[in-house]
């Protein structure tokens, strides 16, 4: 039985494998499946000060090893989560870590100053290339991404912030130093690609918004790839996320120096993906003789 | 709901590409009616389940049916008899009759009738008026399942079996014949269009449920991709708020 707590920001998890935003709701429906205390942390659906309705169906379509979605950031807005989630998803054990975005800096600001105290740690959306109005143009620019990460840190006494970083950027090096720069405690990566899916019978896009975010295992060398650039250039702790199904796939990850990941795509084609992954990892552990998983952390050496 | 470790049982093409594969799960299950399964089709290229309506069940035998519409339909109709699949289920709320509901017309157009034999199957004491629809002779399938305790008009779009027409017009030209405390259908929604459409102008006011469609993504109401907006301005999720309802109370 290896050790599989890693610590990040001083914020405790029992593993490394921490549900990805937008893939797990806030818990409530997988807890019918599986006891998600389990789970090292749950990173919640994308929460805006506002509820929203999101984008018209289709949101989803598939590609070959990958899907693509285009939610639109449909939630109950912050105050309904706080009221009617929260305890739940604290009560079940799990890391809790608010997923936040908004249409302009003050939005940030404020749900930021809302949960400060309330969560474990607050992950920033900036790159959701999903909602016009906000979102993308705040992820892509070192500057905006610096602003919104100065802006929303000092709105954050008690609860440590991670900013998510798109991989729809020219360099994942200067913007994860532009989030170090701003004062993130944590960065995560890599959010959706932008893609498209066309249905040759109708030649239109088959999901109504036309583009979504590409996610899934299709696009994990392009996440390893960015994981391991980012973990290569700031000090900060690094979450890596892009298309782990499985145990091995993780490793990779925390070899290419992410601390912890996360795991989204892989619930749709099993809802028992992650505890899997949890006792995959550990299996992956005891069979390479070592003992603590923190160890295999950044491992990975180029040729 | 939960995720199964299934066996194929069989798997049978009942009509021409429309196909019923039985499952055997490690347990008895209990579904209702209306109510969904996710079923994967045990491909690494094509990560989403397919929602696929629930036929019949019996102890820890679930049947499903589908046609091949696209790459992953193609696969399942490929599984043989032996074969593993990971299945989700039971999904979504099914169909509920109310007490007082003794009269139930059904309404189906193409696939959109496989959700709809079980309801008869579980409701005996209810009187079933059975309106089917399919593109021609080769597409029929599973009228031994409607005819059991129920009157049957079945209609084809061709006209190659029974007559030409859908199986909407098709109960609005007997409906003054037939006795009707509940409709419940399921088809495409230009179907339930059509539905809603003559329901308004018959101004008769019978409840009338919906079993709808949409692409999904988790299946269980987490990820909140198969949404449907609501008459109120709300957004319901189909795979859990439905995929029944109130055909009053959807956008169509």
């Amino acid at each position: 039985m290896a050790r599989l707590e890693v610590t990040i920001c001083g914020v405790e998890f029992k593993n490394p494998v921490i549900a990805a935003s937008g893939t797990f709701g806030f818990g409530r429906e997988y807890s019918e499946i599986y006891d998600i205390g389990l789970l090292g942390g749950v990173s919640t659906k994308g929460l805006t000060l506002e509820p929203r309705n999101g984008n018209p169906s289709p949101r989803i379509a598939e590609g070959s090893s990958v899907i693509l979605n285009a939610v639109g950031l449909q939630n109950p807005g912050v105050e309904h989560f706080i009221e009617n989630d929260l305890d739940f998803l604290k009560e079940s054990g799990t890391v809790v870590i608010a997923n936040v975005a908004g249409r302009t800096l003050e939005d940030y600001e404020k749900i930021c100053e809302r949960l400060d105290g309330l969560v474990d740690m607050v992950e920033l959306n900036i790159s959701c290339p999903n909602v016009r109005a906000g979102g993308m143009a705040l992820g892509i620019k070192p500057e905006n991404i610096e602003e919104v990460t100065r802006l929303t840190k000092a709105k954050l006494s008690k609860t440590p912030l991670i900013v998510k970083l798109s991989p729809n950027v020219e360099s994942i090096p200067v913007n994860a130093q532009a989030a170090q720069r701003g004062g993130a405690d944590a960065i995560s990566l890599i959010n959706t690609l932008t893609g498209m899916v066309i249905d040759t019978e109708t030649r239109k896009p088959v999901i109504r918004n036309n583009t979504g975010g590409v996610s899934g295992p299709g696009i994990k060398p392009i996440a390893v790839r960015m994981v391991y650039e980012a973990a290569h250039s700031v000090k900060i702790p690094v979450i890596g996320m892009g298309g782990i199904m499985t145990a091995e796939d993780a490793v990779e990850f925390m070899m290419a120096g992410a601390r912890a990941v996360q795991v989204g795509t892989a619930n749709f084609a099993d809802t028992l993906a992650m505890p899997k992954i949890i006792d995959g990892l550990n299996g992956w552990l005891d069979s390479h003789g070592i003992e603590d998983v923190n160890d295999i952390v950044g491992t990975a050496t180029l040729n | 709901m939960k995720e199964y470790p299934a066996v194929v049982k069989q798997n049978i093409e009942i009509a021409k590409g429309i196909f019923a594969m039985t499952l055997t799960l490690p347990e008895d299950v209990e579904i209702k009616g209306g109510q969904f399964a996710n079923i994967s089709t045990g491909s690494d290229r094509l990560l989403l389940k397919r929602p696929l309506g629930i036929v019949k069940h019996d102890g820890a035998d679930v049947t499903l049916c589908y046609r091949v519409v696209g790459a992953g339909t193609k696969l399942l109709s490929e599984k043989v008899s032996g074969d593993a699949l990971a299945v989700l289920l039971p999904l979504g709320n099914g169909f509920r009759i109310r007490p007082e509901e003794k009269d139930v017309v059904v309404i189906g157009g193409g696939v959109g009738i496989f959700p709809l034999v079980p309801v008869m199957a579980q409701n005996p004491d209810k009187r079933f008026h059975s309106f089917v629809g399919f593109r021609d002779r080769e597409s029929l399938c599973l009228l031994d399942e409607f005819e059991k305790g129920t009157d049957l008009t079945v209609v084809t779009d061709d006209g190659s079996y029974g007559e030409k027409g859908n199986a909407v017009d098709a109960y609005f030209k007997k409906a003054a014949d037939v006795k009707a405390d509940l409709i419940i259908a399921c088809g495409p929604q230009v179907m339930f269009r059509a539905l809603k459409k003559k329901l308004d102008e018959s101004g008769r006011g019978v409840r009338c449920l919906v079993s709808l469609e949409e692409r999904m993504g988790c299946g269980i109401g987490a990820c909140l991709v198969c949404a449907c907006d609501m008459a109120d301005g709300s957004v319901a999720r189909v795979c859990r708020d439905g995929p029944v309802f109130d055909i009053n109370d959807v956008v169509l």
